[in-house]
């Protein structure tokens, strides 16, 4: 086991995945980072850190820089990976993936079905999504809702350097387009990671705490926040079943059914608004097939209905928080 | 002739109180048709036109114009149209009485007596209150204090679920808290079948999935967990479920809140029953049995030792003149307690040929309720199935309950001798926030010098 933080376990997985194969292709923009300043290119090595070094050593057939332009950049992915390439899309703000919605919704997600299984389209899409970085409402978005809605897509949201190795192994093993989403603000977060070859099948939660009281879902950095939230509850004897979705698409319906069956009571964290998001999703999920399970109605903890905002203060109050997750869960309970 | 009626203060609505007479739209005697205008009233909240019921026209007009009168106030004389004399017009007025329709939450307060008490009014709802109309209604049902009613719904606005869970008492669920984290294992499972399957010491390589792509369940786990018992002992283990009669769950119920509310002490004896099995013996005919005796005998002990012919309701002891004695009697039903009332003034036999009829009553379950409730003190005899002493719960609202053994031999000290006689254990149950040990303790010995000297019961 190594220490490292998100970051460097998906650098360190990209250059040992692009070692091994010589189909695995980067691009996005500014992945070379320094292209064209006075430093030359690797001088930054991506904005986001994730792709320092590998231009040196893969070059600049696979290591690709490209104007600003989701459409071409996803457009571009989509055409390698039917052409038997096996592309890793970064965009650097996920909110952007509106610009190449085409190129992901109607063309990488429906190849395989369209084409009567005769082809395949293995292309990753890194995504950079999350707010709590005063990164304004067109840069903070957890858009994940939008692209699990699609089928034919793969959604994989990590939380720990663990999973993110894991996670990003198994989307570049696979043969079908996986959005893989990176908070921005969990690029730092530090923790252990398996040496070697480590892949985590899409589709099984991870049980971050376990407990027979009350069953909370999240992804992403709302686990964190959820995690805080079980520690406190804890110590008031309150045992959460904590669930990390990991992935949205496939979903792991049966953790969430089988926790909720036990508990009775489901709390969802989502980092988004409430509006037809992946919190109402799995309280439509739960409700539809564990109702008589259910002690209480399920509690949504979720941003509201409104863009992001960028000051702090009003972006700390938009987002859930351990505290608003706590105070759900003890709402939950209290339900008479 | 005219016929007269008073014309008074309308009532619109259940807050008005009182109007204000704005203007009469006719003059006295001037004769008016069905729907005339008569009058502008005005309330608090609104000026209202009063129309005519009928054809007519007032005789005499008494409220005026600016001034306030309260609802059901005479404002007016009417007249279906005829002539009045004005001794009849003040015959009406001296004798009109207004009907009490003021709204006022205190009305009860004053009202007389023989009234119905009003209903409390509902607690009055904040203005401007974001609440459904469904919700309104039954917080009003309810007579709920919406005030203190969080909303949960779009800017709090109140719910019907809102008003339910502020009416009912707050809980405070039995928590499993928290449990170990899992590894993950190599076998796709959900967490909490992994849980289970370690609780069940099983090996989740072994047990089939039925999710997706072999997915290990919950129930999955469960399943393997009941066939991994022996198939014997999973048939042995198969309780016979029956759920409780009316009768048993009575029982229950009654002897539940009787173990767990009544502060039981027991005062257990010996008493030598040579001489009464020996009465009984000779006695000829139909034969009383030993409980006969045991009847008569508490019925005079509790004669003499009221405080145990007791009954506890809340904070006051009823202590009884005569002893109705209850008397458990098993049927297949349940344990029944029919009752031999005022047994201090039966004989004998008479005790005997009541309980023979009560207890066959019992036995077919045709005891009628006032045959089996009351009674001021409870007799149960085990004697019978050869039970050496128990101990027994108190029937509430009794004070004590005397249980009573077999009638085996034992050897006893009488008059420095050592001898073996039959030997009856009695033990009395009491309700000690009646019953003190002193007075527990001379019914016993009063009980016992009863017993011993069976000649004192016949």
């Amino acid at each position: 086991m190594a220490v490292m933080n998100i970051r460097e376990a998906i650098l360190s997985t990209l250059h040992a995945e692009m070692e091994r194969d010589s189909d695995i292709m980067l691009l996005g923009e500014d992945v070379v980072g320094g292209n064209g300043t006075a430093g030359g290119p690797e001088a930054i090595g991506g904005i986001w850190g994730t792709s320092a070094g590998l231009w040196a050593k893969f070059g600049p057939d696979r290591v690709i820089d490209t104007p600003i332009s989701e459409s071409a950049i996803v457009g571009a992915a989509a055409g390698a990976a039917l052409a038997g390439k096996r592309p890793v899309a970064e965009l650097m703000f996920a909110d952007f993936v509106g610009v190449s919605l085409d190129q992901l919704w109607n063309q990488m997600a429906k190849f395989r079905y369209m084409f009567g299984g005769k082809t395949r389209c293995p292309a990753v899409v890194r995504m950079v999504y999350g707010a709590g970085m005063q990164t304004a409402a067109q840069h903070s978005q957890s858009v994940y809702a939008l692209l699990t809605a699609m089928p034919g897509l793969k959604v994989v949201l990590p939380t720990t350097p663990a999973d993110a190795k894991g996670l990003l192994t198994e989307a570049l093993r696979g043969d079908d387009p996986v959005m893989f989403f990176e908070h921005k603000a969990l690029y730092g977060v530090k923790g252990e990671v398996p040496e070697g070859e480590y892949r985590i099948p899409f589709g099984q939660a991870r049980m971050v705490r376990e407990g027979g009281d009350v069953t909370v879902v999240a992804c992403g950095r709302m686990v964190n926040f959820a995690e805080k939230a079980a520690d406190k509850l804890a110590a008031d004897g309150i045992g959460v079943d904590l669930i990390d979705l990991r992935t949205t698409s496939p979903m792991d319906e049966d953790a969430v059914l089988d926790s909720v069956e036990q508990t009775g009571r489901l709390v969802v964290v989502d980092e988004s608004p409430p509006r037809c998001s992946l919190a109402a999703d799995i309280a439509a999920l739960v409700a539809a097939r564990a109702f008589t399970s259910l002690k209480a109605p399920p509690a949504l903890v979720t941003g509201p209905h409104a863009p992001i905002p960028f000051s702090r203060v009003l972006e700390r109050a938009w987002l859930p928080s351990p505290q608003t997750v706590e105070d759900a869960v003890r709402r939950t309970l209290a339900f008479r | 002739m005219a016929k007269l009626k008073p014309f008074t203060m309308p009532k619109w609505g259940i807050e008005m109180a009182e109007g204000t007479i704005a203007d009469w739209m006719v003059a006295e005697n001037a004769p008016f048709t069905r729907g005339t205008v008569l009058t502008l009233i005005e309330t608090d909240k609104i000026t209202n036109e009063v129309e005519a019921e009928a054809d007519g026209r007032f005789v005499r007009i008494l409220a005026k114009p600016g001034e306030t009168y309260p609802v059901g106030a005479l404002l007016a004389v009417l007249s279906d149209g005829g002539e009045a004399s004005a001794a009849e017009i003040d015959a009406l007025i001296a004798g009109f009485r207004p009907s009490d329709t003021r709204f006022d939450p205190d009305a009860a307060d004053t009202a007389p007596a023989a009234a119905p008490a009003a209903p409390p009014a509902p607690p009055p709802v904040p203005a401007g209150l974001a609440i459904s109309p469904a919700a309104l209604a039954e917080a009003q049902a309810l007579g709920l204090d919406l005030s203190q009613v969080q909303g949960s719904g779009r800017h709090g606005r109140i719910s019907v679920q809102d008003v339910h869970q502020a009416a009912r008492a707050p809980v405070a669920p039995a928590l499993v808290g928290p449990l170990p984290l899992l590894p993950e294992g190599p076998v796709r499972a959900t967490p909490v079948a992994r849980r289970l399957a370690a609780l069940h010491e099983l090996d989740l390589a072994k047990v089939a999935g039925t999710g997706p792509r072999g997915k290990v369940r919950r129930a999955d786990v469960l399943a393997a967990v009941a066939n991994a018992r022996p198939a014997t002992a999973a048939a042995a283990g198969v309780p016979q479920v029956m759920p409780m009669s009316s009768m048993r769950r009575t029982i229950a119920r009654r002897l539940t809140q009787a173990k767990q509310e009544i502060p039981h002490f027991y005062v257990r004896r010996r008493v030598r029953a040579d001489r009464l099995l020996a009465h009984r013996a000779a006695a000829k005919g139909d034969r009383p049995s030993v409980n006969d005796y045991l009847i008569r005998a508490c019925a005079l002990a509790l004669g003499e030792v009221p405080a145990i012919n007791v009954q506890v309701h809340g904070q006051d002891i009823h202590q009884f003149a005569q002893a109705d004695v209850a008397v458990a009697v098993a049927t297949e039903r349940g344990l029944v307690t029919p009752i031999v009332f005022a047994a201090e003034t039966q004989s004998l036999a008479a005790i005997a040929a009541t309980m023979k009829a009560l207890a066959a009553r019992a036995r077919t379950g045709q005891l009628r309720p006032e045959e089996f409730s009351g009674g001021s003190f409870s007799l149960s005899n085990l004697g019978s199935f050869g039970v050496e002493q128990f101990d027994a719960i108190i029937n509430p609202p009794q004070g004590a309950i005397l249980a009573v053994g077999s009638a085996r031999p034992e050897p006893i000290a009488d008059d420095g001798a050592l001898r073996i006689v039959p030997v009856l254990h009695l033990s009395l149950s009491c309700d000690h926030r009646a019953i003190d040990g002193a007075d527990a303790g001379r019914f016993m010995a009063a009980l016992a010098r009863l017993i011993e000297q069976p000649e004192l019961l016949a």
